[in-house]
């Protein structure tokens, strides 16, 4: 007998996902999921946003890597509560993980949570942890192809944060065409430049995050 | 590489089906993917052969239905099949919403 199903595959993730953002809903935290590769400078992003939110509103980082808590550690340096997620080899956070990891969070002291995902431009953009938006890192020296061949991951995306700006001279990166494709793929996406070393092009990337939060 | 985990659901999707319906061999379950989700199906096919063994579905076979990525245009309501992933209309000035692409859905399941 043929048994008619059509059942979501990731059903399981979404009702964990859709329970974690009613949870963050109910207490008013706005939820931001930050992906990208390994290497397009998430981690330092995230330093550079944190030392200007600091003291403009309360916020609290999850760190999903593979290995170690090196990326933790550079957080808690400033002073911002971080909780480590380790995949031990697992691509990407599932909303279960995140459900897990608030627990020893206190979510009534938060504005915003910041999710910083498994290095990958493939499967976390497939897995709902329950965030209000999704942001995805991608750095001029993995080229500008990438738009087109991993769309997925920037068509879920509310904002794509072109970064190691100050590397373009020295790359064959096209940043008009990146542009245009990343436009193209979705015309509602904000893009951002920066420089998280050199320190450019933060203002307006924490401003438009500061809008998100208290909109 | 997330087909693991997807398989993993598949197949735990097309035990429950088989077992609420007091069935004990599945021959086929019946998948449809978007063509924008990002999924390996090789991957996936070797991710589940692995997982079935000695279950119900040890000798299921995955039948996989690809959905082409169409969009509406927010303006002029025209459907258009994308082959390219050209967001804008290419008709008017209108911006396209995706209608269909983004599946991944256990469609049937076929047992006894």
């Amino acid at each position: 007998m043929e048994i008619k199903l059509m059942k979501n595959i990731l059903s399981a993730n979404d009702e964990i996902a859709a329970l974690n953002r009613k949870m963050f809903a109910e207490r008013g935290i706005v939820v931001m999921n930050l992906m990208g590769s390994p290497g397009s400078g998430k981690t330092t992003l995230l330093e550079q946003t944190l030392s200007k939110l600091v003291g403009k509103i309360r916020v609290a980082v999850i760190e999903g890597d593979l290995f170690t808590a090196k990326d933790a550690e550079r957080i808690e340096r400033l002073g911002v509560e971080v909780i480590q997620i380790n995949t031990a080899g697992g691509c990407h956070l599932d909303a279960a993980m995140i459900q897990k990891a608030c627990v020893s969070l206190n979510l009534d002291a938060l504005d915003l949570l910041i999710v910083e995902n498994v290095g990958n431009l493939v499967c976390p953009a497939e897995f709902d942890i329950g965030e209000n938006f999704k942001a995805v890192v991608l750095s001029i020296t993995e080229g500008d192809d990438k738009p087109l061949k991993y769309p997925l991951i920037f068509k879920e995306s509310s904002a794509t944060v072109l970064n190691k700006i100050d590397l373009l001279p020295f790359t064959n990166f096209d940043l008009q065409s990146a542009r245009t494709d990343l436009t193209t793929l979705h015309p509602t996406i904000k893009i951002f430049e920066t420089s998280c070393t050199k320190g450019t092009g933060l203002d307006d990337w924490t401003q438009w995050l500061l809008g998100k939060v208290t909109r | 590489m997330h087909e693991a985990t997807l398989a993993e659901n598949i197949l735990n999707i097309a035990l429950d089906a088989a077992q609420q319906n007091r069935a004990t061999k599945i021959f086929k379950v019946g998948l449809t993917l978007g063509e924008l989700v990002g999924v390996e199906v090789e991957a996936l096919r070797m991710s589940f052969d692995v997982l079935k063994k000695n279950s119900p579905a040890d000798d299921a076979e995955l039948v996989i239905n690809r959905v082409p990525i169409s969009a509406t245009c927010n303006k002029c309501g025209k459907i258009f099949k994308l082959e390219r992933y050209n967001f804008f209309c290419p008709e008017c000035d209108g911006v396209l919403i995706l209608q269909s692409g983004r599946e991944l859905l256990v469609d049937f399941v076929d047992c006894e």
